[in-house]
């Protein structure tokens, strides 16, 4: 039997409706169907990669519990990449993108796949089913939000909230309604205060994945609220925008925060510039033993193992090419944590990373 | 004069092809990717365009079904749970535009009658009036599902559209109505909601007009007689609507218009014959064919999965709609039924429909 995981940042609802594919579905039936569309792809089409994720292979891999997201961002289309990854022109879109997420995690809880969690009784009910997991225990989902354009003004935070969201990332790549994300040189607009103030109205984590530098520091200067980092990895080992510096990571974790480590090459190479598509391999050479040496220097940089969590994005705009190269599914985070055993991390500290730590995060901002 | 288009999937504009359509549509063009142009053809529709086209209620589709072939458009799904996504997420556009003031839902009579009135006279702003739609109801989960449609303002719904889906075999396929179908008839009866007839298999149109009794219409369809294939309405099933008081909305896909137009070659590859001309052929063929012009409305379809290069090749944006009051009068057409064609014989059918 496997240890509980939870997985801060998967885009469900991105890879249902973007890539077509049918969650429900075994990994295997979607790679047999995917490797049989590949030959078809049009010269702009963006190939999703292999998959990994789906909700069989979560409850194989034991990750119990997911944050799963709603993604589109306002963002002027990548060169190449016209359609790529939701962004899209304008927020009305990015509001009907993530309506489109949500809708689909609303259908697959009507089927008995997935359990909502919005309260602490949800989140404990959660962990107790999967103490002793059937083939069929529901797979608990936080609702999370990945770019906050699919909030159309302070005046939808409530129905949002109603609506099971947990933990918002103001930014993505790029400019987009709110402010400045990834590669991008700025900080917060101005539209994003009030927004922060309607967020204060209800036990909303922000998430400073993704925060342009600035930003980053705005958010955590002007927001009082719990934060988290769901899917960042470290500064010190892979340089780029990308990634917390350690000065980031204190002041995360100062306010309680957690980090989640991403399990994808770009977050795991110092040869990966995010700026340089030259230097963007299409198979990845770490192993998950990478991910470990940023557990490790998180752990060293704080003095204690209370702020590590997993955030993988598995299928987050890439598949197992990118992947760490001994990962095949979502299902392989049981090795990690044998990896992390192997390093000499005690049983309780494994715990606290593969869920104590965000359990700890939510029970903390959900019992205000 | 006022124009009322029964099928414009504006949404799946906006969200699968990635179009800000509350710009020109010449803006759209260039925003376009080249790939996008080419799969998609050119932007004809957008809401200035609506505008100057004085089209000023639309029935804004929700399209979504199960169909495993649809690799680019992005709508054609492997689960209804994902076709409920797809299908909110147009709903969602459409809302978000009502919150932006660029259009109202139309809910009821009453709605209808003001919008009716509003457009008389529109101003630089008057919001679009929207009727609900939906193509192919796989994003209805069940039939216990059709209510909470309903309260958003979904009022007419096709029961298949392209492939194998969940309630009947569309177009393209043999068969009819399938098991779960009349179950969800029965619920859309309950609710009053108007079977749209469009993108029915000829066995399921007429398997759905024996088991409906409730109200039906055909929201883009052209005429076999004119040009062959099971995409278009038999006279005999032309009849039949009429006889049910339904409304024939004229579509402008070349491919429904053109005998010669070869499906599966893009728009940008091809040149058709096919004029707004041809248009008005099909609406005179109904006309003729029943006896009166109290059942043919507009149902363009413009821009549903194609652009101007398959559309009438005198048409540029939907703004040149306004060119068909003088096509209709130089075939004698009197202003009267010029008026129903274009607006009065969908918002009589809607008010007669709503006020039951």
């Amino acid at each position: 039997m496997g240890t509980l995981i939870i997985d801060g940042h998967l885009d469900m609802g991105f890879n249902a409706l973007y890539n077509r594919r049918d969650l429900t579905e075994t990994i295997q039936s979607l790679r047999e169907r995917e490797d049989s569309l590949k030959n078809l792809l049009g010269p702009y089409e963006t190939d999703p990669g292999t998959v990994t994720v789906s909700l069989p292979e979560l409850r194989r891999g034991h990750i119990g519990i997911m944050l799963a997201t709603i993604m589109c961002r306002v963002q002027v289309p990548w060169p190449g990449k016209p359609n790529c990854h939701n962004a899209v022109r304008t927020q009305a879109t990015a509001y009907a993108r993530g309506q489109s997420h949500l809708a689909y995690y609303q259908a697959l809880e009507r089927e008995g796949e997935v359990a909502w969690i919005k309260t602490l009784e949800d989140l404990e009910s959660s962990v107790a089913a999967w103490e002793n997991p059937t083939p069929e225990t529901p797979v608990g989902l936080i609702l999370s939000m990945e770019s906050a354009d699919p909030i159309l003004g302070p005046d939808q935070v409530a129905q949002w909230w109603e609506d099971g969201l947990r933990a918002v990332g103001i930014t993505h790549f790029g400019a987009n309604s709110y402010g400045h994300g990834t590669g991008a040189p700025g900080g917060l607009y101005p539209t994003a205060y009030p927004l922060l103030d309607a967020f204060a109205d209800t036990n909303m984590i922000i998430d400073l994945t993704h925060a342009a530098d600035t930003a980053f520091w705005q958010i955590l200067d002007y927001w009082e609220g719990p934060v988290h980092a769901s899917h960042c990895n470290c500064r010190a080992l892979v340089p780029g925008q990308r990634h917390l510096s350690d000065e980031m990571i204190k002041a995360l974790c100062e306010r309680g925060g957690v980090m989640g480590m991403v399990f994808v090459e770009s977050m795991l190479s110092p040869q990966w510039v995010w700026d340089d598509p030259r230097t963007h391999c299409p198979n990845a050479t770490r192993a998950m033993k990478a991910v470990v040496e940023h557990v490790d220097h998180v752990c060293q940089l704080t003095g204690n193992t209370d702020h590590v969590a997993i955030g993988t994005d598995l299928d987050g705009g890439f598949g197992r090419e990118l992947a760490p190269t001994d990962m095949d599914t979502v299902n392989d985070l049981q090795k990690f944590l044998n990896i992390l055993r192997e390093r000499g991390y005690s049983e309780e500290d494994v715990a606290k990373i593969a869920h104590g730590n965000l359990l700890r995060l939510f029970r903390n901002a959900w019992s205000k | 004069m006022l124009i009322v288009d029964s099928h414009l999937d504006l949404a799946f504009n906006a969200i699968q092809i990635n179009r800000d359509i509350t710009q020109p549509a010449a803006i759209v063009r260039t925003h376009d990717h080249q790939s996008s142009l080419y799969r998609w053809g050119s932007a004809t529709v957008t809401f200035p365009e609506l505008r100057k086209g004085r089209v000023g209620i639309v029935f804004g589709t929700v399209m979504s079904r199960i169909d495993h072939t649809d690799r680019f458009g992005r709508t054609g799904m492997y689960s209804q749970a994902q076709c409920y996504g797809v299908g909110h997420g147009h709903y969602s556009f459409y809302k978000a535009m009502e919150r932006e003031g660029v259009l109202k839902f139309i809910h009821n009579a009453e709605d209808l009658d003001a919008m009716v009135a509003a457009w008389q006279n529109p101003s630089a702003d008057t919001p679009f009036g929207l009727v609900l739609a939906m193509e192919s109801a796989d994003p209805i989960l069940d039939p216990d599902h059709v209510s909470e449609w309903y309260d958003r303002g979904l009022r007419i719904v096709s029961i298949s559209h392209y492939g194998n889906n969940t309630y009947a075999q569309g177009t393209d396929t043999e068969g009819g109505l399938l098991p779960r179908g009349k179950p969800l008839l029965d619920a859309l009866k309950a609710s009053g909601i108007i079977v749209d007839l469009t993108h029915t298999t000829d066995q399921g149109f007429w398997e759905i007009l024996d088991y409906y009794d409730g109200p039906v219409a055909a929201s883009h369809h052209n005429c076999r007689a004119l040009v062959p294939g099971q995409r278009q309405l038999t006279d005999e099933m032309i009849k039949a609507i009429v006889e049910r008081n339904g409304v024939i909305g004229a579509a402008f896909d070349v491919w429904m218009l053109d005998p010669d137009w070869k499906r599966g070659v893009l728009g940008c590859d091809q040149t058709t014959k096919a004029t707004l001309e041809t248009v008005v052929d099909h609406i005179d063929h109904i006309v003729q064919l029943v006896g009166s012009a109290n059942h043919c409305g507009i149902g363009t379809d413009l821009d549903g999965g194609y652009g101007q290069e398959q559309s009438p090749r005198d048409l540029n944006t939907i703004a040149d709609l306004q060119k068909l009051p003088s096509l209709f009068k130089k075939r004698g057409y009197k202003d009267e039924d010029i008026s129903k064609i274009l607006s009065n014989n969908w918002i009589n059918f809607l008010k007669k429909t709503w006020s039951r």
